[in-house]
């Protein structure tokens, strides 16, 4: 009965092409802006979601705040303190930063200078195109030894490798030094832009930049195992005690990664119920073509009825037939919802993250619609007089 | 009595015209037995097409009893009389009445879809139908591709599928010439001849003394 049913459905569909499409197409654009919305925000916040993450999610980092330098807090001790109130702390790698220009020959430009333990770029999971990060001797002997960023590399040295030259660093005075890694080129997070930094010894740094004796940051990696939205609550919870919420400030990027994936969650819901009222608006039209149908179809109707239909199979014939619609217009609205993301996603150059609940979401909303917007005509079908029905003409 | 298949007892129906009542029937009583060859005959308005819609379960009386086939349809709800129709009642109708996007073949399964029968059986059963009225060569074909006596044939063969009590033939013949007419009539005389009740129901005054009996009616009441 069901396959006599979708049969007669689709006799019907081609009886009147054009009326059929376009109520069709009130439902291929009510699922296709769901799905789109649905997959292209998806896609937007897992673009958002690994643009932060570039830093590491593993990684937090704690600022001091500037009337905290002096209060003996934040010295060089202060990752031991941490790492005894928390667990999950892998290490604490503290950092100085300034700004300076660094020169070579002629060419010379600004460059932020970061002061940081050898341990550093094994934490941070870095990567050199040319050499390696600077050793914990070098650190200890405070030699004057570099890693570039790529910029600042391709910058300076545009003729060939930098590694083994030497760049002037100035700060009061202009220093030299010899150029032991450069980074391969990695996207900015929100706090520090590799490719325009430059990486000396932390001892080296101590010596030639600072004058105060408290430490400029923190990079805080979460220990394996551990997750690091919970760790960072945690040390959030031990600062606030320690020198008060508004003694520092704490950057996480998994925290903001959640955050971004909220944000978005919450304004692709809101945009695909606002893309579902056009899918309600497509079952009018369904609802539509259905009363056009029955009333057509009323002869038809009176002569099923006098072949022994009863009430229930003609309701069950015209809510197949809106059912069968809605399924079909379902359908081509995810093929199109789809496409649409495809294009969108490929120009903001996302990567594109299909969304199949959106697909059961927006297919189980249309047949619903269908199921709905059915009933009401396939009743009226149901309930005609055979005798008028027969008669009419 | 006992072998009565179609037993109206005292029917009236009467309709509400704006503030006329029509008396369609006015206590009309009448028995057929199982098969006879019964003409039901009348000017137009004499009641013979509401009794036709009566016997046929189309249409429910004002008052009064009927059974078809010893059964009592009175009180049933609108799922039970579209049983009745669709296992007792085959309809032929004077505008043929088949349903235009299906072929012949299709139109004539129609009725078993709606008595639950298995796919095989359908098409076989249909085909049967086909032949016994002398279509099986155009089973593929559309209504608009038929000449209206074999529209007819494939209206018969869809009353006939289901095998039902009684063939209900409302002026099979008006839609037709004189001569495609005749081979209709033959047509229902050789089913008839099987066994099976028919009643037909004109106002050809010619063609209902064809058959055996014939019931007369006149401003809703029996002529005798």
């Amino acid at each position: 009965m069901i396959f006599e049913n979708i049969k007669l459905a689709f006799a019907a569909m081609r009886g009147s092409k054009m009326r059929t499409l376009l109520s069709l197409l009130g439902i291929i654009i009510g699922v296709g802006s769901v799905v789109a919305i649905l997959t292209i925000g998806d896609s937007a916040s897992k673009s958002i979601t690994d643009s932060i993450s570039v830093g590491g999610l593993d990684m937090v980092t704690i600022y001091p705040a500037v009337g905290q330098r002096s209060t003996g807090t934040f010295t060089e001790e202060f990752g031991d303190t941490l790492m005894r109130d928390v667990e999950g702390i892998e290490r604490v790698l503290p950092q100085n930063s300034s700004n300076a220009t660094v020169r070579n020959n002629q060419q010379s430009m600004n460059a932020t200078v970061t002061g940081v333990l050898s341990s550093y770029g094994e934490a941070l999971n870095l990567e050199y195109s040319d050499g390696d990060f600077f050793s914990t001797m070098d650190n200890i002997n405070r030699r004057q030894v570099v890693v570039l960023g790529s910029s600042i590399a391709e910058e300076l040295f545009p003729e060939g490798s930098a590694l083994g030259g030497y760049v002037s660093v100035f700060r009061n005075q202009a220093k030299s030094y010899l150029v032991v890694g450069v980074l391969e080129s990695k996207d900015a997070t929100f706090n520090i832009s590799y490719d325009k930094s430059i990486f000396i010894p932390y001892n080296t740094y101590e010596q030639r930049f600072r004058k105060s004796s408290s430490v400029g940051s923190y990079v805080v990696k979460v220990a394996e195992g551990y997750d690091t939205i919970e760790v960072s609550d945690k040390i959030t919870e031990d600062l606030d005690n320690l020198v008060g919420t508004d003694g520092y400030n704490l950057f996480s990027p998994a925290s903001l990664a959640e955050m971004a994936t909220q944000i978005t969650g919450t304004f692709s819901a809101f945009l695909a119920a606002i893309a579902a009222i056009s899918l309600l608006v497509g079952g009018i039209g369904i609802m539509n073509i259905m009363l056009v149908s029955v009333a057509e179809r009323t002869k038809e109707i009176g002569i099923r009825k006098a072949l022994g239909a009863s009430p229930n199979v003609i309701r069950g014939q015209f809510i197949s037939e809106a059912l069968t619609l809605t399924i079909l217009g379902g359908i081509l609205g995810i093929i199109v919802g789809a496409a649409l993301s495809y294009a969108v996603t490929n120009l903001m150059d996302w990567s594109l993250h299909l969304s199949y609940a959106s697909f059961i979401l927006a297919m189980g909303f249309s047949m619903f619609v269908g199921v709905f917007f059915g009933w009401y005509p396939a009743m009226k079908a149901s309930k005609l007089d055979p005798i008028e029905a027969l008669n009419y003409e | 009595m006992a072998n009565s298949v179609i037993r109206l007892q005292n029917i009236k129906r009467y309709y509400m015209v704006g503030e006329f009542i029509v008396k369609a029937l006015d206590g009309v009583s009448v028995d057929i037995k199982k098969g006879e060859f019964t003409s039901i005959m009348g000017p137009s308005g004499s009641g013979k097409s509401t009794m036709m819609n009566l016997i046929g379960c189309l249409d429910t009386p004002t008052s009064g009893l009927i059974d078809i086939d010893g059964e009592n349809t009175a009180g049933l709800n609108e799922a039970e009389l579209a049983y009745i129709r669709n296992r007792k009642v085959g309809f032929v109708f004077q505008q043929f009445n088949l349903l235009g996007k299906m072929t012949a073949l299709e139109n004539v399964i129609t009725p078993l879809l709606y008595a639950g029968v298995s796919v095989r059986e359908r098409k076989s059963r249909a085909i049967e139908a086909l032949e016994r009225v002398g279509l099986s060569d155009r089973m593929h074909h559309r209504p608009n591709e038929l000449s209206g006596g074999q529209k007819q044939r494939v209206a018969i063969a869809r009353a006939l599928v289901n095998n039902p009590t009684i063939l209900l033939a409302d002026e099979p013949t008006g839609a037709l010439d004189t001569k495609t007419g005749n081979q209709i009539m033959e047509l229902f005389e050789e089913l008839n001849s099987e066994g099976r009740t028919v009643i037909l129901v004109t106002h050809d005054r010619e063609l209902g003394m064809r058959s055996l009996r014939q019931i007369r009616l006149r401003d809703g009441k029996l002529e005798e």
